[in-house]
Formats: C-alpha cells, structure tokens, sequence
C-alpha cells in the first residue's frame, strides 16, 4: 500500500518526464498515449528493484528509454488503453500560438534523428551532463561529446 | 534552430508542465493494470491459439498415419507434421526473443543492440516459416485429402490444379512480404552498426 502511494507520488512529480519521452518516440497522438501507459506500466513493474541510493529520474529515464524501444513491436497493436484528458497528459499549455508552432518543430526535429542520438539528445536537453548521460546510456563519456558533437551538425544540416 | 536553440525552448516547455494538472492516483493506477490485459490479448493469444492448431494437426496425422497405406503418402505426412512442429516452435522463440528485453536492468545502448539483434531474428523466423509454408502446402494437401476423403489425391487432376493457383499466389505475396522485411533487416543492421561506432571512438 505504501509502494502504490509512492508510486503515484513519483508519476504525478515527474509526469512531464515520460511525456517527453512519450513524444519523441511516437508520430500519433494515439501512440504517444499508448507508449505513455506502457512507461507507467514499466515503472510499476520495475519499481521493486529500484534502489533509492539511485537519482529517481536517472531511474525513470532508463527505463522510459528502453520502454520506448521495446514498445516498438507493440505499436501497431492498438486499443485497450484507457483514454486520457488532454491536460492530464502534462500536453505543455502554449496559449501562445508560435510557441506551440517552435514545440511541435521541436519534436519533429528529434524524431528525425536515429534512435541511439534520440535517446543522447533527450537527455541533453533535459540538461543532464556528458556522464549523466553516459550512466543511463551506456556509452562511454567520450562517445557522448563526440555524438552530441555530429547531433548539432546533423541539425544544422537539417535547416541548410 | 540549432541545439542550443532547442535546449532553451525544451526548458521553457518543462517549465510549462509544471503548472499542469496532475494525473490522479487511481488513474495512474488502472494504467498498470490495464497495459497487463493489452499485452496477454495482443501477443500471448494468437501465438499460442497458431501453436496449438498446429499440435492438433499433427495429432490428427498421428493418429490417422496407419491409414496412409503409400510410402510417398507417408513421406509427406511425415515432413508435415515435422513443418507443423518447427514453425510454432521458431515463431513462438522469435517474439518471445524479441520481447524479452530486460526494460529493468539494461542500459539504453543494450536495449538498441538486443531489439536490433531480436528484430534479425525475427525477420529470419518469418522467412523461415515462409519457406516451410510453402513445403507444407505441397505436402499437406494429399494427406489431407486422403485421409478425408480416402482416395489417394496424386491420382486425381483437381490436386494439380490447387497447386498451380496456389503456388503464384505463395510467390507473389513472398515477394511483397520479403521486400519489407529486407528493410527491416537493414535499419536493425544499421542501429548495430552506429552502436559499435562507440568501440571505436
């Protein structure tokens, strides 16, 4: 009992978290709810073996990231989710119409690069650092500078 | 707009779902609950509901096999139900492979590495089963056919006639269903090898 009131603590605090992740891995509205339950689903099923000398969001990240990816198989298998209020799917309020536009730009620009820099520059601009990253990762520090390194050409590239 | 174009109007989007509404407790809760049906309906059920039609067909031949009285119609009923053994058998290893990443213990680099490497082997069950499917309609169909209806079928045209419909239309959907799975074959093959360029930086 105690575990679920913890848990849910935790998603309502880092809501906005697997929203991001959510996002960057999926193309349809319809996916993004489906990959989003499957991460609360994750989190659930890996909270007994999470060890709480371990950052939280280090935790979460890791396993948003790997749950983005094996939902890979599972993306065409719809239905059976729970249908979820806009506004409680931490969907950012941009009352400002151009900066709605900049976010879904954004997005879009992630979701073109491949998955291995998708996850690296998550990371980054959630503004966590080169060993951070390489801790939830996996890659070694010095692999992180060198590809967030080719990301920024890579994203250069994309506006010439 | 550059990375650290992005970076500033990531943090201001953060800094947006903080005011957010909350998720409730029991919604979030009925999210674990719910994902656990979605899963056993959607994977687990037509691959033991295909595993088991083949089991009771080879019972079927099993059973029936002291009525095959051919030697060629023993032959076929043999590799049939070989095939009817194998193909569940690779189908079922193949999506339990591939859905059986460790999501609580692998970093993200050996998550891309065993979905990429799950998803080779996937493609090679697939093509796998394709080919078998293709042996098993040839040998299937006379035994069948004579221990339904008794008379041996390689002695009657209509047989012949199944097998020229049917083997263009085996060729052709193999054709389509190979394209495809030679790009999913490529992209994995792609994700191991930009996973192994962090060896060599």
């Amino acid at each position: 009992m105690e575990d679920k009131k913890d848990f849910i603590g935790i998603i309502q605090e880092n809501g906005g978290l697997i929203y991001k992740v959510a996002r960057v891995y999926t193309h349809t509205r319809e996916d993004q709810e489906d990959l989003y339950q499957d991460i609360v689903y994750q989190l659930w099923n890996c909270f007994g073996s999470f060890r709480s000398e371990a950052k939280i969001s280090t935790w979460m990240y890791r396993i948003a990231l790997n749950t983005a990816i094996a939902h890979r198989n599972k993306e065409k298998k719809k239905g059976n989710q729970i249908e979820i209020d806009e506004l409680l799917l931490n969907k950012p309020d941009m009352t400002d119409g151009l900066k709605e536009e900049r976010s879904a730009v954004l997005f879009a620009r992630i979701r073109l690069l491949n998955d291995v820099e998708k996850g690296i520059v998550l990371l980054y601009l959630e503004g966590k650092t080169y060993e951070e990253i390489a801790g939830i990762t996996g890659f070694s520090t010095t692999n992180i500078g060198t590809r967030l390194g080719r990301i920024k050409q890579k994203i250069k590239d994309q506006i010439a | 707009m550059e990375l650290e174009e992005m970076k500033l109007l990531w943090g201001e989007m953060s800094a947006e779902m903080e005011k957010q509404k909350q998720l409730t407790g029991s919604l979030i809760i009925s999210m674990t609950k719910m994902n656990y049906r979605h899963k056993l309906n959607k994977i687990i059920i037509p691959e033991v509901s295909g595993a088991l039609l083949c089991f009771a067909a080879i019972v079927f031949i099993l059973v029936n096999f002291h009525k095959l009285d051919t030697g060629y119609m023993q032959a076929c009923a043999i590799i049939s139900a070989a095939i009817l053994f194998i193909q569940p058998v690779v189908s079922v290893r193949a999506v339990y492979q591939i859905s059986s990443i460790n999501i609580s213990a692998n970093s993200y680099k050996q998550t891309l590495s065993d979905y990429a490497k799950g998803k080779i082997q996937f493609v090679f069950a697939q093509k796998l089963s394709f080919y078998l499917g293709a042996v098993l309609l040839l040998t299937i169909l006379p035994v069948a056919v004579e221990l339904m209806g008794g008379k041996d079928p390689f002695k009657k045209d209509t047989t012949w006639f199944v097998y020229i419909i049917a083997y263009p239309l085996v060729y052709g959907l193999a054709r389509w269903t190979f394209k495809k799975y030679m790009q999913t074959t490529a992209d994995a093959e792609n994700m191991l090898k930009e996973i192994a360029e962090s060896v060599n930086v």
